[in-house]
């Protein structure tokens, strides 16, 4: 995570996500997958194909593409089909864009009921016999039963969540990186899923993509940083304000 | 009349005439060069983060140094920051004070500037690479005996005290920086933190305070500390490399 400035002083956070080899798997249409929109598999990161089973590995053997260590899945619309085999950049998003990013939480293991659900738990002195951290009630009289999905201790993190609605502040084509605004779930170096925000405030944000996707192989050419109107880049004078 | 003829060898011949040995010449210049200075934020923390980032990072930082200039100084040297303030009268404040204090690594790293102003300490961090910064100036160049001045809160006022409109002291470049080996005088207990404790490490304090509370504080020291191996991060190596990069960049 990184410090960025705005033209007009402010400060936010930033997190780098770097796109390494993603390229596309399949494409599953419409009837196979029983939905209303047909669907994409694109895999991340290069990883050995040697622990993988034959069968596993068709996926890629048929793409062309070595073996992938993360393989999900976008709901697309049919005119956004991409050919499988091409590969997907950072470029795909631009500066100004508002982007949901889905990972798999740090995994904390059990986990007693203040750290999980944030109770409060029991005064430490003033008389409490070996309870300071415990959930105390967990039902009423009346209910005579405990109801489903009490929350209790248990296995925290290592789960998939979503933080939505993050604006994309600069695009580093030469290295692939996004520059996304605020914090993302996930540990450091962990695989990510970068989705175009489905909140409807940054719909119109959202205008103008480079459709279906940025191709590297095109007549299309990128400066090395691509910058939101707002951000302060370091080649400019210091802030005044007038 | 030449003493040469009288000169006697151990052989009891004439001696050779040998010339006077020759004066070292110190060039000022090259030894100039061999002091090399690399902001402490530059060094990258010992973690699993890719080291792409910190490349990203020092682009930045090098980028930003092209075109403002950050000044060499440590921890004890005075400094005056000039800001852009939306709320002053001129749009700009400036703040004259010592520095006690520079952390984080990277583009967020900061230092704490500390003064008295009419009988109230202030402190304030102020983010190196922050664009509202206007100008830095070092007025004092000079190192103290500790890397952290943070005890000044528990000093007598005097130590803290710096004149806002002092003229800079002139530092030729070549010289070493002089180290202030003053030891400051506390001000009666309770201090903010116990300093006379081993694990600050504070050797820039002229402690007043009985032996045997010296010698209780020493209950306290960690010996095994200095000794433990996965504490180790040897720096020299990653350094020398960052400082080629830096001075290439900026040299250009």
């Amino acid at each position: 995570m990184m410090p960025i400035w705005t033209k007009s002083g402010k400060r936010h956070a930033v997190t780098l996500l770097k796109v390494q080899d993603c390229h596309v798997l399949r494409y599953v249409s419409k009837e196979e997958s029983d939905g209303k929109t047909s669907k994409l598999l694109v895999g991340g990161k290069n990883a050995s194909p040697f622990s993988k089973s034959e069968s596993a590995m068709e996926i890629f053997r048929e793409a062309g593409v070595p073996r992938k260590q993360k393989v999900t899945t976008f709901n697309v619309t049919d005119d956004a089909l991409i050919k499988p085999g091409t590969p997907l950049y950072a470029a795909h998003f631009r500066p100004g864009q508002f982007v949901d990013v889905t990972a798999k939480t740090i995994g904390k293991g059990f986990q007693g009921v203040m750290k999980r659900w944030g109770f409060k738990g029991q005064p430490a002195s003033h008389g409490q016999t070996k309870t300071h951290r415990r959930p105390g009630a967990i039902s009423t009289n009346k209910a005579s039963k405990v109801y489903r999905g009490k929350k209790m201790p248990g296995k925290m993190g290592n789960v998939y969540r979503t933080s939505f609605g993050l604006k994309v502040w600069r695009i580093n084509t030469k290295h692939d990186i996004i520059y996304v605004n605020g914090s993302v779930p996930g540990h450091k170096n962990c695989l990510v899923k970068v989705k175009d925000s489905i909140l409807p405030t940054c719909k119109d944000y959202n205008k103008n993509p480079p459709f279906p996707t940025f191709f590297a192989d095109g007549d299309e050419e990128l400066p090395e940083d691509l910058y939101d109107e707002d951000i302060f880049q370091f080649t400019d004078p210091s802030v005044t304000y007038a | 009349f030449s003493l040469s003829g009288c000169r006697i060898s151990g052989d009891g011949k004439p001696a050779k005439f040998q010339p006077p040995p020759k004066p070292v010449i110190v060039d000022k210049q090259k030894q100039r060069e061999q002091r090399r200075f690399l902001s402490p934020e530059f060094i990258p923390p010992r973690g699993r983060t890719d080291p792409l980032k910190f490349y990203m990072e020092r682009k930045d930082m090098i980028q930003r140094r092209k075109v403002f200039n950050i000044p060499e100084f440590y921890v004890g040297s005075i400094l005056a920051v000039t800001t852009a303030d939306p709320h002053a009268n001129e749009k700009t404040s400036r703040f004259v004070g010592i520095c006690i204090q520079r952390g984080g690594k990277g583009l967020g790293a900061t230092f704490v500037l500390r003064n008295v102003i009419e009988g109230q300490g202030v402190e304030i961090c102020y983010e190196l690479y922050s664009p509202r910064i206007q100008a830095i100036e070092v007025l004092k160049l000079e190192k103290r005996l500790d890397d952290n001045l943070m005890y000044l809160r528990d000093a007598l006022p005097e130590y803290s005290t710096f004149d806002v409109n002092m003229k800079p002291v002139s530092h030729l470049d070549y010289e070493e920086i002089p180290v202030n080996k003053l030891r400051v005088r506390m001000k009666p207990k309770p201090w903010s933190k116990r300093w006379e404790r081993p694990k600050y490490n504070i050797k820039g304090i002229k402690f007043d305070l009985p032996e045997e509370k010296m010698k209780e504080a020493q209950k306290w020291s960690q010996p095994w500390l200095e000794f433990d191996m996965l504490r180790e991060y040897d720096t020299s190596k990653i350094e020398e490399k960052i400082w080629k990069e830096v001075s290439e960049e900026l040299n250009k």
